[in-house]
């Protein structure tokens, strides 16, 4: 069972807006942390496109998602864990 | 029959050459297909203007209806010919195939075409005549369901000189790969794949001359049904969703919001996928009884522009990305029944996209533009 649920949409405004990167990003640290994290992809996040890329962690919404700030989030909940 | 004809060729320039000294042209119809192969003398960029003015001017002429004989006729006496070698500029290879299975074959100076029966290759037997100093052969012949044809460019036949071979492939050399070939392949597409492969090996990887392999096949009518967007008036969804579901063949989702919709009302989930393949073309998704669902606005792009590029016979791209797989789909179909909703997606609004990048009715529109060009039958129903 992962600890940290990471959902990246891939609506066509997250994706032009980064969530390509994010995903190669992400795939790394999975890499590193392995079961500790779950990685998955999911479409239109209650219609927040304007703050495109948007992004889940652990059911918590994040907008205009950079990959610091992403990595920066992941790493605090892994901290905690 | 009530067959279509399949059409697939592939040129490769002789090694260290740009541009391929054969050329192939191919206009279709809902009756007949017509074939024209040309080979210029030599290789590079002087091969390739000689080949393509005589398929260019073939062509022109066929499509003006004249007999196939006159037109041979016709162009024997305006080549050129070359004053050092005495022979003429081009070779040329004219085949016309009705649906229903009535060959017309017409060559100069190139080789035979292989007529590849029960697995196995026979030569078509031909008339030969004079006209004016050439030797033209003629054939009138009736073919089967099942049959395949292959022109090829007398690179072909010459294979393996200057590496494997002293004196190349040969015609039967040729016609003995393809019996192999057709033994482990069914599909066009791969067998003209593998012949290719064969004559590359033939050449030890850098062939000495330009080569094309050119095959026709019949299969049955194939239909597609795409939804993209969602309809202006959302009471419709509905609506849109049963004529995609009753549409006929396959049945493909272009678009996130679209994707959602049918799910919604088929009572299903969308499945996304993080598989990409190409950086600009997100990744596709799974939807129970769809058979392709990808991203709207920039998979769409990038199939317009690809079928804008495309030419009649040429293969399909091989990506497993979402735009090269409706590409496929797209280009393997005869009929498809468009359905595009209209309702502008807010969502897009907010990203300053450039104007004809972010109007899907502009995008559906082009491709259907450029597969009417491809003979196919194209339907759109707006909502």
């Amino acid at each position: 069972m992962s600890n940290i649920k990471v959902e990246i949409c891939i609506g066509t405004p997250c994706y032009l807006m980064g969530a390509r990167e994010l995903i190669d990003e992400m795939q790394k640290i999975k890499k590193e942390y392995k079961d500790k994290i779950e990685l998955k992809s999911l479409h239109c996040i209650e219609e927040r496109c304007e703050k495109a890329p948007i992004v889940k962690v652990n059911g918590e919404i994040y907008e205009e998602v950079t990959y610091d700030k992403l990595q920066k989030v992941v790493k605090e909940k892994l901290a905690r864990l | 029959m009530g067959l279509v004809i399949d059409e697939f060729y592939k040129s490769v320039p002789k090694n260290g050459q740009v541009v391929c000294g054969d050329n192939v042209e191919i206009i279709k119809n809902d009756l007949e297909t017509i074939v024209v192969l040309s080979d210029g003398l030599g290789s590079g960029v002087k091969a390739n203007i000689l080949s393509t003015l005589t398929s260019k001017i073939a062509v022109g002429l066929i499509d003006k209806k004249l007999p196939l004989i006159e037109i041979v006729e016709t162009i024997i006496a305006t080549l050129p010919i070359c004053k050092v070698r005495e022979i003429a500029y081009s070779t040329l290879a004219v085949l016309k195939l009705t649906n229903d299975g009535y060959a017309h074959i017409i060559e100069i100076d190139t080789p035979s075409i292989f007529l590849l029966r029960d697995k196995k290759v026979e030569k078509i037997p031909m008339e030969e005549r004079k006209v004016i100093d050439k030797t033209v052969r003629e054939a009138k012949i009736k073919i089967k369901q099942s049959d395949k044809i292959f022109m090829v460019s007398d690179g072909v036949i010459h294979a393996g000189i200057g590496a494997l071979l002293d004196f190349g492939l040969g015609w039967e050399g040729f016609a003995r790969h393809i019996n192999n070939v057709a033994d482990s392949y069914h599909d066009l597409k791969n067998m003209i794949e593998k012949l290719i492969d064969i004559c590359m090996a033939y050449y030890l990887m850098e062939p000495g001359d330009d080569f094309t392999v050119l095959g026709l096949s019949f299969r049955e009518k194939r239909e597609l049904t795409m939804l993209s967007g969602p309809p202006q008036d959302f009471k419709k969804d509905e609506k849109v969703i049963f004529e995609l579901l009753e549409g006929p063949g396959k049945k493909v989702v272009s678009g996130g919001t679209t994707a959602h919709i049918v799910a919604r009302e088929l009572n299903q989930k969308v499945e996304s996928t993080f598989d990409y393949y190409d950086k600009d073309v997100p990744p596709i998704m799974k939807l129970k009884g769809m058979d392709l669902v990808t991203e709207g606005l920039l998979t769409l792009n990038k199939t317009a522009d690809y079928l804008d590029k495309h030419k009649l016979g040429q293969l399909y791209p091989e990506g497993k990305d979402g735009a090269s797989r409706l590409i496929r789909m797209l280009l393997a179909t005869d009929y498809i029944k468009m359905i595009v909703g209209r309702a502008v997606n807010e969502s897009h609004q907010s990203l300053n996209l450039p104007l004809e990048l972010g109007i899907r009715t502009q995008v559906m529109n082009k491709i259907a533009q450029s597969l009417k060009k491809l003979n196919k039958d194209v339907e759109i129903f707006w909502y």
